[in-house]
């Protein structure tokens, strides 16, 4: 009784069959669950990194200019436009109200991603694939991504950031 | 000091009476706001209207979280925990002098953090990220808020000792009362949570100390986040096995298990607040998978415990009246039109349906990655908190007027479609939320055109129609929770009194007869929806790890 | 007045765990702290900074 005491004995009632059986199932479901997300370490291929460096804004900004600079090919809407080499490592910044830079890349390439903030916490969501990470001031995600499509992607910004919030929108561009 | 109920045979501590009556019209107030709020911001992001303009979004959504999510929720609780600890046990309050103490701080906190949001002080959003920063005053008011629930807590404790000293119920707490046990329990180490990380961001925005880790404040501040929802988890379950009680004299087929339940609650349930941060730089995947599951799934199997032990107690009640054709003839014959139990077994449903089944597999490490910060989290905590333990609430109410208020609910006839309009609502916004962010429209964001920025993205047209239904849904869910407010308060401001049991509008159901010996299952129209749960889960659970699979690779 | 172990049966230990409410608070505390609390925050403090070959790739030794 919800109300009352439980009644003489309760400790030792019998659990009811079906009760029994239910929670058999479920235990066994919760199990498979938790082991599922280790295996899937091992096999699958989504995965949250491992990897996390402590930067400050100030450093992270160097090192994106510099890469900026080194693999330039252009600019699109006045957002520098930078084409990497394969297994590279790839600096995107995000700041109120901009992801820098614009990055092209190629299908079935790693790169290896280093995803900072120079002032506030953003959001890196991956349109039309979905692929959500948060990006920290103070911290270097690093994230080795594939393409595994091609076309044109947006980076939306989905972390409330300030006022300019709906306008922080980047672009990626996967080539074949 | 002490009344005796001449319904329910109980003592009631008048002290304790008063307070639970003030925290419940405290409660009641916030909700209000928060419902406002909710109209506002639907209109908005249904950007056929986009109702408010930018700076008032995030302000209304900032209103929203706290007043909704926050202090309609702790303030209810607060009277919860004080009638468990009281009436329910024929015992006294331990020292009303700091209920009061606690009422008046968190009223105290209720207005500042109001204010300095309302004031554009704290454009911030319930999370208040650092480094996003509010108003000294806005984190001064959550902590006053926040010391006085944990008095509250505490004198729950109190009680409880008391109670347990004076020997008024014997060696075991009743179920209710253990089940509020398990919710102060993690209300302690949420609020104390509370404490170690607004304290120092106070001292932050005072300039004194100089700067705040975004990591570590995040991560400090989920275990005051999210734990608070496991509170209301722990208190709607609790708020369940009350209602199965109270309308059809239901308990729980074995009280050991509901009890570990609960106690797997408290073991494992609040180091999942790791699961807002499984897609954020920082702690390991070995801390993000280990915790995120609730360390092997304990409270996902206490959970699907009480689904199991929750419907049982109604259907082996039920049961033993004489219901006993086929699977389901217990549940047509339920007292549905007994607001507070439809109010309960929908707010079951939704909990368990919408709720828990998209919980898991946003929870786990990496699918994730598809749901974090889309529309699609707020669809899953719809499902939940509101859907869950807010129409639970609002049921446990339709017992509180009469019973605590001495009142009998006014336009009663509106009460019983009540929770079908709320609980529908949230429903239909909830999956239509969910399904929004599964195509990628963001959570919090106030323009998905993207007007003024560099780029723009179009999101798949069939979300049209699901913005559609986010708005009917909305809507509906707004005006139900209207009616409730419109009950509620004009019953207790207005309603004619309740002079004794012939004024009870709803039964307090005697217990059924006793149960006859037999072989077979105890509950299997229950064992038919638990297992349609499974099969619905474990669908869902394989479409999502199977979109994970499609999409880029990364690590 | 009932003594706690009653001659028939003795009060199993994991009900009385049940029954101790101050117990049950101090494990749901200290397992929260220690496993969600303080094993993230020691991860967030043992972070390393970039490592020098990559800034040495991008900056040329600056």
């Amino acid at each position: 009784m919800a109300l009352l005491p439980p009644e003489e004995g309760w400790y030792f009632k019998r659990v009811a069959k079906d009760e029994k059986m239910w929670i058999t199932l479920a235990l066994v479901v919760c199990l498979i669950l938790f082991f599922w997300m280790i295996v899937w370490h091992i096999y699958g291929k989504q995965n949250p990194s491992f990897t996390t460096y402590r930067t400050t804004p100030e450093e992270f900004n160097a090192l994106t200019m510099a890469f900026i600079e080194k693999y330039k090919t252009g600019e699109m809407n006045g957002i520098p436009v930078v084409e990497p080499p394969p297994n590279s490592d790839v600096f995107l910044v995000g700041k109120m109200w901009r992801w820098e830079p614009v990055l092209v890349l190629r299908k079935g390439q790693e790169y290896r991603f280093h995803i900072s903030s120079l002032d506030l916490l953003h959001g890196f969501s991956l349109q039309p694939v979905n692929m959500n990470f948060m990006v920290y001031p103070g911290y270097d995600y690093v994230l080795t991504f594939k393409p595994t499509s091609t076309g044109e992607f947006a980076i939306v910004c989905n972390e409330f950031c300030g006022i300019g919030h709906h306008m922080m929108i980047g672009k990626i561009i996967v080539k074949e | 000091m002490f009344r005796t109920c001449d319904i329910t045979g109980l003592k009631v501590d008048l002290r304790a009476e008063r307070l639970i009556q003030l925290n419940a019209v405290m409660a009641v107030v916030s909700l209000l706001i928060g419902v406002i709020a909710a109209l506002l911001l639907v209109l908005t992001r249904w950007q056929v209207v986009h109702l408010l303009p930018v700076d008032w979004y995030y302000r209304v959504l900032t209103l929203h979280g706290l007043n909704a999510l926050i202090f309609w929720i702790v303030f209810f609780e607060i009277a919860g925990l004080y009638f468990g600890s009281t009436v329910v046990l024929n015992s006294r309050m331990s020292s009303p002098k700091f209920g009061w103490l606690a009422l008046i701080l968190m009223v105290l906190g209720f207005l500042l953090v109001n204010f300095t949001i309302l004031s554009g002080n704290a454009d911030v959003l319930m999370t208040s990220y650092a480094p996003l920063q509010a108003h000294p005053i806005y984190y001064l008011g959550i902590i006053l808020f926040a010391v006085g629930a944990l008095i509250g807590v505490f004198l729950f404790f109190a009680n409880l000792l008391i109670a347990r000293k004076e020997r008024t119920y014997g060696d075991s707490l009743p179920l209710f009362t253990f089940g509020l046990v398990a919710a102060a329990i993690i209300a302690t180490l949420t609020l104390a949570t509370g404490a170690i990380i607004y304290i120092p961001t106070l001292l932050w925005s005072l300039g004194i100390i100089k700067s705040m880790d975004a990591g570590v404040y995040k991560l400090v501040w989920w275990g005051l986040g999210h734990s608070s929802q496991q509170i209301n988890v722990t208190a709607m379950i609790a708020v369940w096995y009350l209602g199965a009680f109270l309308t059809v004299g239901g308990a729980s087929i074995n009280e050991k298990v509901s009890r570990f339940a609960f106690v797997f609650y408290v073991i494992g349930i609040n180091v999942a607040s790791a699961h807002h941060l499984l897609v954020d730089p920082g702690p390991s995947p070995a801390w993000k998978v280990f915790n995120t599951s609730y360390i092997m799934y304990i409270a996902v199997l206490a959970s699907m415990i009480h689904a199991f032990a929750v419907p049982s107690a109604i259907e082996s009640a039920q049961r033993r009246r004489g219901f006993t054709k086929g699977l389901f003839d217990w549940l047509k014959n339920a007292p549905w039109g007994n607001p507070a139990f439809s109010a309960v077994f929908l707010s079951i449903i939704i909990f368990g349906f919408i709720g828990g089944v998209t919980g898991v597999v946003n929870g786990m490490e990496q699918t994730n990655i598809i749901v974090h910060n889309t529309l699609s989290i707020p669809g899953h905590f719809k499902g939940t908190v509101v859907g869950g333990t807010t129409l639970a609430f609002m049921g446990a109410t339709y017992y509180l007027i009469p019973l605590i208020f001495r009142k009998k609910i006014a336009f009663f006839g509106l009460a019983k479609i009540q929770p079908w309009v709320f609980g529908l609502g949230i429903a239909v916004l909830a999956v239509s939320m969910y399904i929004l962010g599964a195509f990628g429209v963001p959570r919090r964001h106030y323009d998905i055109t993207f007007s003024g920025g560099p780029f723009t993205y179009t999101f798949n047209p069939a979300t049209d129609f699901f913005w559609v239904l986010f708005a009917v849904g909305g809507i509906a869910a707004v005006v139900g929770a209207l009616m409730w407010i419109l009950i509620v308060v004009f019953s207790v401001f207005f309603g004619e009194p309740v002079r004794g049991p012939q004024d009870m509008q709803l039964q307090v159901a005697s217990p059924p007869p006793p149960a006859k010996e037999h072989g077979g299952f105890e509950a299997p129209g229950t064992l038919t929806l638990t297992l349609l749960f499974m099969g619905v889960f474990l669908i869902f659970l394989l479409l999502n790890w199977g979109w994970l699979a499609a999409m880029w690779e990364v690590r | 007045m009932e003594e706690r172990k009653t001659e028939e049966r003795k009060t199993p230990f994991l009900q009385l765990v049940l029954d101790d409410f101050m117990l049950l608070l101090f494990l749901g505390v200290t397992i929260y702290a220690v496993s969600y609390l303080i094993w993230g925050l020691i991860e967030l403090a043992w972070l390393s900074p970039i490592p020098a070959e990559i800034k040495q790739e991008l900056l040329g030794g600056r």
